[in-house]
C-alpha cells in the first residue's frame, strides 16, 4: 500500500457523530466529500436518506464533492449514474480516479503520439480518449486470448508509453501478459494505478476484489510499484483546489474505507467522517491493528440529517 | 516474496573453471528444469550426456520445478518424451510442493483445497487424497466462461468447507476465481492461503517471457492483503523434504538452476553449493550488474560444461 505524506496521526479515538458535535461539524466546513461506493449507493442501489441528506447539506450552502476510485465509469458516466438514481450531481462535481488518470498523463506532459494500455473499463479508455490521448486494451480485450505454441510470439504495441491498471471483472491472462510486456520492454513505459483498494461493494450484497487485485498482479509480473493517482494519493485534490477556492481544513471527506478515504482526507488536512454502511465495521476501527482514526464515525450519511433533527 | 534471511555471499560468483572439484565435492544435483534442462519443450544441448556421466560417477540427480502446470507423473512422461531417463521420484514440481505441504501439516481430509491453478495441482491434491474444487475450468460453462454480472441481487456463494486456497500459475485466470477465492480466505475461519510459486515471469515458451505465477499470487495478495505461504522455490520446504526423504546432507548438494532469485536463492537458504547456468533467463551483465545482489558459487554457459575437463569458455 503506497505510504503518502505523512499526517499529523490522530492518536485519538474517532468520536461518535453526536446532535452536538454534528453541528459543531457543519459550521466548520463549507464543502462535503463523499467517496461512492458504501457511502452514496452500494452497486445500483441508493442507500437510505441520500437524497434528502445532499438536499440539505446544498441547501445550507454546503459544495458537494464525489470522489471516487472506481475507475469503470468516467465522470459523464458518473453523472449518468446519479441522474439515474434520483440525485441531481454535474459532471464537475466528480472526481473519479479515471480522471485522475488521465490528468495525470496530462499533467506530466504524456506525448500525444504515444499509446496507452488499459487493464479496467471504459470509464478510463473514455476518459483517456476525452483527454486526447490513444488508449488500447480496456474492455475489448477481455475477449482475447493468448496462444503460447513455440513459433508463435506474443506481440506487443511498443508506442505503448504507460499501463494505468484499474478495477477490471474482465482481467485475464491476455491483459496481464500484455500489460507486462509493455512495462517490462518498453523503454520508460508508466505504470500507473487507479487505486489500490483490496474490495469494494461493488453489487449491493456482497464485497469483490478491486483493483487492488489487478494492480497486485502487475507489480508481481514487472516487479515495480506503480504511481497511485486514487485515494489515498492527493493527487486529486490539487483538481479539486483548481474548482474550489477553499482551504482544505474547510473540507470534510466522508468515505467507508480507513486506508483509502480517510487517509486521503488526513494527507490533505481535511476533517475526516466514517461511515459504517460500506466495507468497515465497528469492530475493523476498534482493531488494536488500525492505526488509521477518522476524526468522526456513524453509521450512514444520513445520520448527519437525523442528528440535526431536520 | 518471503523473507528469507539470506547467508550474504560476499564474493562473487567464479566462472566453473574445474567441473570435477565440484563434482567431486557432491553427493546430489539438484536440476531446475525451464532454462537449464530444456527451453520450452526443446532439450539442451549435450544434457542427455551429462546426466549420464553423473548418474555413472554415482551422484543422485533430483529436478525441482517451480512450474505447477504438470505433476511429477506428467513431467516424468515430458522426461522420457524428450529421451532421458527419470523417475517419478526424482521429480520435485511446486504443484506436489503444495500437497506435501498440506500433508506435512495434517490439513485435515474433511476440508477442501480451492485452486486456482491448472491441472497438475489437481492430480496431487488428488494423490494425496484431499478433497479439491477449482482449477483451471473452475466457474465455467458449457459453452464458455461465465460472465460475472454485478447487479442488484447477484451474491456468489463460496463452500465454507474450503480450508486452504492454492495458488498458482493459471492461464485461464479470472475475476470470479479471484473473488471466489477471495471470499474463501476472508471468510471461511483459519483458510489457509498457499502460493505454490511467485516467479514474476516465466518462459512458457523459449522466445519470450510471459506472466508468471507470482502474477496470480500477487492478485491474491492484492484483495486479502494476505501474504501466503510459499512452497516452491526459493522457500526451502521442497528441499527440506527431500532431504528427509533421501537422507542427505545440505552440504553434500549442489543447487543447479538458471534464476538468481529462486534457484540461487533457494539453494543458498537451504544451505547447499550453487551453480548458476546462463542458458536461461540470466545473463553474465545481469549476473555482474551492480542491482544484483545474488552470487552463486560458480556460474557456467550449460549443463554439458561438466563434460569438458577444461574451463569452459563463458
Amino acid at each position: 500500500m503506497e505510504s503518502t505524506t505523512s499526517n499529523p496521526t490522530s492518536t485519538a479515538a474517532a468520536e461518535l457523530l453526536s446532535g452536538v458535535n454534528a453541528k459543531v461539524l457543519l459550521d466548520s466546513v463549507d464543502a462535503f466529500l463523499f467517496d461512492c461506493d458504501g457511502v452514496i449507493w452500494k452497486g445500483d442501489k441508493l442507500i437510505d436518506g441520500i437524497p434528502e441528506t445532499l438536499e440539505m447539506l446544498r441547501s445550507k450552502g454546503k459544495k458537494l464533492v464525489f470522489v471516487t476510485n472506481n475507475s469503470t465509469k468516467s465522470r459523464i458516466q458518473y453523472a449518468n449514474k446519479f441522474r439515474t438514481l434520483g440525485l441531481s450531481v454535474s459532471q464537475d462535481e466528480i472526481f473519479s480516479s479515471s480522471f485522475a488518470a488521465a490528468m495525470y498523463l496530462k499533467v506530466n506532459q504524456f506525448p500525444p503520439q504515444k499509446k496507452v494500455y488499459v487493464i479496467g473499463g471504459e470509464g478510463i479508455v473514455q476518459e483517456l480518449q476525452l483527454a486526447g490521448f490513444t488508449a488500447l486494451g480496456g474492455p475489448e480485450d477481455g475477449e482475447k486470448r493468448a496462444q503460447w505454441k513455440s513459433n508463435c510470439l506474443f506481440e506487443h504495441d511498443k508506442e505503448v508509453g504507460a499501463v494505468v491498471v484499474g478495477l477490471d471483472p474482465d482481467i485475464n491472462y491476455y491483459k496481464l501478459q500484455y500489460g507486462t510486456l509493455c512495462i517490462r520492454e518498453n523503454p520508460g513505459c508508466l505504470f500507473i494505478a487507479t487505486n489500490r483498494d483490496s474490495v469494494g461493494h461493488m453489487t449491493d450484497l456482497q464485497e469483490w476484489p478491486g483493483a487492488g487485485c489487478m494492480v497486485g498482479a502487475i507489480c508481481a509480473s514487472t516487479e515495480r510499484e506503480p504511481v497511485v493517482v486514487g485515494k489515498p494519493s492527493t493527487f486529486m485534490m490539487e483538481f479539486l483546489l483548481q474548482k474550489f477556492n477553499l482551504s482544505t481544513s474547510r473540507m470534510c471527506m466522508v468515505g467507508d474505507r480507513l486506508d483509502t478515504d480517510i487517509l486521503f482526507g488526513q494527507n490533505a488536512g481535511c476533517k475526516t467522517l466514517l461511515v459504517l454502511s460500506g466495507v468497515t465495521t465497528k469492530s475493523i476501527l476498534d482493531d488494536p491493528s488500525n492505526k488509521i482514526q477518522p476524526d468522526y464515525y456513524t453509521n450512514k450519511v444520513s445520520d448527519i440529517l437525523g442528528l440535526l433533527g431536520e | 516474496m518471503e523473507g528469507f534471511t539470506t547467508t550474504t555471499t560476499k564474493a562473487s560468483a567464479q566462472p566453473l573453471e574445474n567441473a570435477d572439484v565440484l563434482i567431486a565435492s557432491v553427493e546430489t544435483f539438484i536440476f531446475d528444469c525451464d532454462g537449464v534442462i530444456w527451453k520450452g519443450d526443446k532439450l539442451i544441448d549435450g544434457v542427455p550426456e551429462t546426466l549420464d556421466m553423473l548418474r555413472s560417477k554415482g551422484k543422485r540427480l533430483v529436478f525441482v520445478t517451480n512450474n505447477s502446470t504438470k505433476s511429477r507423473k506428467q513431467y516424468g512422461k515430458k522426461f522420457e518424451t524428450l529421451g532421458l531417463s527419470v523417475s517419478e521420484e526424482e521429480i520435485f514440481a511446486s504443484s506436489f510442493a503444495a500437497a506435501a505441504y498440506l500433508k506435512s501439516i495434517n490439513f485435515p481430509k474433511d476440508k477442501k483445497v480451492y485452486v486456482i491453478g491448472e491441472d497438475g495441482i489437481l492430480k496431487e491434491l488428488e494423490l494425496a487424497g484431499f478433497q479439491y474444487l477449482g482449477g483451471p475450468k473452475f466457474g465455467q460453462q458449457e459453452d464458455g466462461e461465465k460472465k460475472i454480472e454485478l447487479k442488484p441481487g447477484f451474491l456468489m456463494e463460496h463452500d465454507k468447507d474450503v480450508g486452504a486456497v492454492v495458488v498458482g500459475f493459471d492461464r485461464y485466470f479470472n475475476y470470479y476465481k479471484v473473488q471466489y477465492g477471495t471470499l474463501c480466505i476472508r471468510e471461511n475461519p483459519g483458510c489457509l492461503f498457499i502460493a505454490t510459486n511467485r516467479d514474476a515471469v516465466t518462459h512458457l515458451t523459449d522466445a519470450q517471457e510471459w506472466a508468471g505465477g507470482g502474477s496470480m499470487v500477487g492478485a491474491i495478495c492484492g484483495s486479502t492483503q494476505r501474504e501466503p505461504h510459499v512452497v516452491g522455490k526459493p522457500s526451502t520446504f521442497m528441499m527440506d523434504y527431500l532431504a528427509v526423504k533421501f537422507g542427505i546432507l545440505k552440504s553434500q548438494i549442489c543447487m543447479v538452476g538458471d534464476r538468481l532469485d529462486t534457484d540461487i536463492l533457494f539453494g543458498q537458504n537451504g544451505g547447499c553449493k550453487t551453480l548458476l547456468v546462463l542458458s536461461g533467463v540470466t545473463t553474465l551483465s545481469m549476473l555482474q550488474s551492480p542491482n544484483n545482489s545474488i552470487q552463486p558459487d560458480f556460474y557456467t554457459n550449460k549443463i554439458s560444461d561438466f563434460l569438458a575437463s577444461k574451463a569452459a569458455t563463458v
